[in-house]
């Protein structure tokens, strides 16, 4: 049984995906019920491994795919953080786009690469060795490109070549990486720490930024971010699900990764890339937000808010204190919820409203209240205000930057808190305060739609409010701290 | 898992049960009279101060852990909380307009007031920050609750300020919880003074304190505020709202940190500074919108000297300004002579109460908080009276010519007997409660010395006040120096440019053109046919990466 989990995890979205494109494009009950029969499932079995892994249970399979190449899928504490997040994410997004698409063209091909998608995620998070990460990576990589590319109109084709560019050579850098690092130290597990002494500090500094590299273009690090904006051209599920969770994620875990299980945090630190990593993780938090300021597209305006959040998660990563540590992980669960919030929103009024502009967001707060309550619960969660998710994180950088002995971290904190007021505060003074056009339109009579962005709104609020009750993600991420990475 | 909570509910319900009023307005259909209920949401609160603020609450699974505890001089501050929130409530309920905008107001009130009852229940960093942003950052929606483009305009100011100032408190806390390494105020106070970064973590709190307090030179969005905000608005901001950073300065202030000399020092230009410069007003809320600013300085200056007569000093400054703020909203109101007669009479005592006159309890303030001072704040303090009484009574020239919109009479009965209750508070209240909060005797304020140190700065007041009616003063605009920052256009202009510039700049053009590179090889004409190119572009990278590492190294 042991064995078996995780592998059922990963079937629980890779069957789905595989029957979904052998489905007629009118059959939507049965592609409606598959698809989320599938997130049923995988989400009990994760609630179920929650339960097991905190009493300090762990679950591996192996699979040999070739000689010397083996697929290791192992679940630890950090997998699970991910996989929980992007399987309820999963599921909430699948009543979304279900929703959201009704009746159009190409459903079967969208929700198939859909649920490819998410087994790549939920593969990428169990690997439990490099070459299992990769394989799962370049799955990602290419199964999200039909995706953007869905409309099939001018914008999403350049979007999503925009997106190739910068994943390939991402993906090239990564394969790099890991061929350099791995002739020299042989196949490296995340369980067992590689022995870097073959390597001379130079080759491993190169080693380090080739992986940086790879995973960073993931992960929107400046200058690499450029694909992100670009692929708000895509549907409002895609940048749901993909652009605030699952592919940005991907990138800020494998971060992680390959800060802690792969160079181990004391070799990054004896190294010296630490402090770069966290410089450019700062850079990016503030560019992103200089340049969301700019945006006069709600999407837009998002998609750099993301580039900028994401890399709190990078920065926690990089200062290596178990503070910063634990708010950069936990991180990566609020900055998912209210950011799938907020894209939810900008969908709902996109789709009821045709509002996709910030100055037509005008009075909309009277005329959908729930999605525009949900859409200020998020971007004040992304202020940092209190007892919202954001501030949790945030207070935990803060507290991590100073114990890693790197204060300017507040500076950056401090910064981003005034740019994300500066670019979300206008947004929620439109929407309530100012009235609204002459022919403004839309209404909010689609459950499907609104209540997802009800559920995880509800989640950023609550995972604040009772951040220090041990179930919480603080908690999870304190647990994740203290019992694989602690002194 | 441990018990949700440990200790007593009751200082969880005083803050809870003002949220639940302010939910009333989501409630369509009681959304446009939800003003209505506002007096009721403080009574809880009233009650427990006059209970004496009992109870401790530790709430372990919440945010990073809610500790609930009464702080020092709570039960003063709560009761004056209170009762400046009821009476305001009270005059709300009985002058703004039913309809939806009423209902954003009402439900944005009870959010600002339980962020106010907070500040002075809070026992960890979080809580306190979680209640100073309450009450910061929702009373943005009493400043422009009118929508003029006048009220708009401060809104703009005061958010901007409120913002920085929350940014500056959490760089503060944070500081200061690193260096404790745990999140109770009482250790946090303890760690600053000597934190690697302490210095800088006190500077910080200062400045997100003292803009909420109306600490000059941070002062500046109460004198442009208050004329904006509709009369509760200014009441529950003047008299209660800013003793939030007051308190703050209080509980987080290391004692004998140097921070204390800048405390007095800047309250020192506060109280004589800002009361001067109230007589180049002319509208009188705008006037007395300065008289806090100056009124709040003193307090800085008690705060300074670590004096214990702070909270007794905030419990009589915050009643009787909210008195005189809803004394602008019962004149306006008033219909007949007689009407505008009382009221002037009504504000006229207040007045000389808050200048320091005896017997009323502004008298008992004054003394209550020079004791054990050194005798040059002793005297500024005495000398205080004399400003304090010139822009009052300045206040009250420009009152007196103020032009009503009259109100029935039930109406304004109503409202008088609102500022009536919060003035007849303001002197009353300090003697009943002389002996709880001073050392000295009850006759100590009925010295012959005292009583003449009270009357010689208010005589002298008023002859300056005949000559300043005499000679009028220039007449500027409220904001003071807001005139020294550059004007919006000069702003807009240089800003869109560069933001111009960066949006056509360098990075965004090498970017296209290193894209046009990579895509001009092959442009898929079949647009879900990517893999033999994905194919081609990893097979290509993966052959010159094995060259690259085929070397021996």
């Amino acid at each position: 049984m042991n064995a078996a989990l995780p592998v059922l995890i990963l079937l629980s979205s890779l069957v789905p995906a595989g029957v979904t494109f052998f489905l007629a494009q009118d059959s939507h009950t049965l592609r409606n019920t598959l698809n989320l029969g599938g997130a049923v499932v995988k989400l009990g079995l994760i609630i179920w491994m929650l339960f097991a892994v905190a009493g300090g249970a762990s679950y591996e399979a192996s699979l040999p795919l070739a000689p010397g190449l083996v697929m290791l899928l192992r679940v630890d504490a950090l997998a699970l953080l991910f996989i929980s997040l992007s399987a309820t994410l999963w599921f909430l997004t699948t009543i979304y786009a279900i929703a959201y698409f009704g009746t159009k063209a190409e459903l079967s091909r969208f929700f198939g690469f859909f649920s490819l998608c998410v087994a790549a995620t939920t593969g990428l998070a169990l690997s439990g060795s490099l070459i299992s990460f990769f394989i799962f990576f370049e799955l990602l990589t290419l199964s999200t490109w039909p995706l953007v590319a869905h409309k099939q109109d001018k914008p999403s084709l350049s979007a999503a070549r925009v997106y190739l560019a910068y994943a390939l050579p991402g993906s090239a850098a990564l394969l790099w990486a890991i061929i350099w690092l791995e002739s020299a130290t042989g196949p490296v597990l995340f369980t067992e720490p590689p022995d870097l002494s073959a390597l001379d500090p130079g080759a491993l500094r190169g080693i380090f930024a080739l992986f940086i590299i790879g995973v960073g273009v993931k992960a929107a690090l400046v200058p690499l971010h450029g694909w992100l904006p670009a692929d708000m051209a895509a549907p409002a599920p895609v940048s749901a699900l993909l652009h605030a969770v699952a592919v940005v994620k991907a990138g800020a875990f494998g971060v992680v990764r390959v800060i802690y299980d792969v160079f181990g945090a004391s070799n990054v630190a004896a190294l010296g890339v630490g402090e770069p990593l966290a410089i450019l993780a700062s850079v990016t938090i503030v560019w992103g937000s200089v340049r969301a300021l700019q945006q006069d597209e709600i999407k837009k305006r998002l998609a750099f808010s993301t580039v900028s959040q994401v890399s709190y998660i990078v920065l926690g990563a990089a200062l290596a204190s178990p503070l910063a540590m634990i708010g950069g992980l936990v991180h990566l669960i609020h900055q998912g919820l209210m950011k799938i919030t907020m894209f939810f929103c900008a969908g709902i009024y996109d789709e009821r409203a045709g509002v996709r502009k910030i100055t037509e967001l005008n009075g909309m707060g009277a005329r959908m209240p729930w999605t525009s309550v949900c859409f200020s619960l998020g971007a004040m969660g992304m202020i940092g205000l209190p007892p919202l998710a954001g501030f949790v994180s945030k207070f935990y950088l803060g507290l991590g930057g100073l114990e890693a002995g790197a204060p300017w971290v507040l500076g950056v904190l401090v910064a981003s808190t005034l740019l994300n007021a500066a670019y979300f505060l206008p947004l929620l003074y439109r929407l309530w305060f100012l009235p609204a056009a002459e022919d403004a339109r839309g209404d909010e009579r689609a459950p499907a739609l609104v209540v997802p962005a009800v559920v995880t709104a509800t989640a950023a609020l609550g995972v604040g409010l009772l951040a220090a009750s041990p179930i919480s993600p603080l908690g999870w991420a304190t647990l994740i701290v203290a019992r694989e990475y602690g002194p | 898992m441990s018990a949700f909570y440990q200790g007593s509910l009751v200082p969880l319900a005083v803050l809870v049960w003002p949220l639940l009023v302010g939910l009333v307005p989501v409630v369509p259909r009681w959304r446009a009279r939800a003003v209505r209920v506002l007096p009721l949401a403080p009574l809880p609160a009233l009650g427990f101060a006059m209970a004496g603020a009992p109870g401790e609450l530790f709430l372990p699974d919440l945010m990073l852990g809610v500790h609930l505890a009464a702080v020092p001089g709570a039960t003063l501050f709560l009761a004056m909380t209170a009762l400046v929130w009821t009476v305001a409530g009270w005059h709300a309920a009985l002058t703004l307009r039913a309809g939806p905008q009423a209902g954003i107001f009402a439900g944005f009130w009870c959010l600002t007031l339980a962020g106010n009852l907070g500040v002075f229940l809070a026992g960890d960093v979080v809580t306190f920050y979680l209640a100073f942003a309450a009450v910061s950052l929702a009373a943005w929606f009493l400043v422009v609750h009118d929508r003029t483009a006048k009220a708009l305009a401060a809104g703009r100011l005061y958010i901007t300020l409120a913002v920085l100032g929350e940014a500056a408190l959490l760089v503060g806390l944070m500081i200061g919880a690193a260096a404790a390494d745990d999140l109770r105020i009482s250790s946090v106070r303890e760690a600053l003074s000597d934190a690697p970064m302490g210095q800088l973590g006190l500077a910080a709190l200062v400045v997100g304190f003292g803009i909420k307090a109306g600490m000059v030179p941070l002062h500046l969005w109460l004198p442009v505020a208050h004329p904006a905000a509709p009369v509760p608005g200014s009441a529950v901001l003047s008299g209660a709202i800013v003793k939030a950073g007051l308190i703050g300065m209080v509980l987080f202030l290391p004692q004998l940190s140097g921070w204390q000399d800048v405390l007095i020092v800047l309250g020192l230009v506060g109280g004589f500074g800002a009361a001067l410069w109230g007589l180049t007003q002319r509208n009188p809320k705008a006037v007395l919108a300065y008289s806090p600013v100056s009124q709040m300085g003193l307090l800085l200056v008690l705060v300074g000297t670590g004096s214990g007569g702070v909270a007794y000093y905030a419990l009589h400054h915050g009643l009787a300004k909210g008195a005189l703020f809803l004394g602008v909203g019962v004149l306006i109101a008033a219909a007949t002579r007689q009407q505008r007669r009382a009221v002037l009479v009504v504000a006229g005592i207040v007045a000389l109460s808050v200048a320091g006159l005896p017997p009323a309890g502004g008298a008992l303030a004054k003394l209550a908080a020079k004791d054990g001072l050194p005798a040059v704040l002793v005297l500024a303090l005495t000398l205080s009276g004399v400003t304090t009484t010139l822009v009052l009574g300045w206040f009250l020239v420009r009152l007196a010519q103020l032009e009503a919109r009259p109100e029935p009479r039930h109406l304004w009965r109503g409202l008088f007997a609102g500022c009536m209750v919060l003035a007849a508070l303001a002197l009353v209240l300090p003697w009943v409660l002389w002996e709880q909060a001073s050392a000295l005797p009850l006759h100590y304020p009925l010295r012959s010395v005292n009583l003449l140190a009270g009357f010689w700065p208010v005589l002298l007041g008023i002859g300056c006040v005949a000559l300043v009616c005499w000679r009028n003063p220039p007449a500027l605009q409220p904001g003071d120096m807001l005139a020294l920052l550059p004007e919006r256009g000069m702003v807009v202009g240089p800003k869109q440019g560069a933001e111009g510039r960066l949006r056509r700049g360098a990075t965004a053009r090498y970017r296209r053109m290193a894209l046009r590179a990579l895509l001009r090889s092959r442009r898929a004409d079949i647009p879900l046919q990517p893999w033999p190119r994905a194919g081609l572009v990893l097979f290509a990278g993966a052959l010159a990466l094995a060259a690259l590492i085929g070397r021996p190294g």
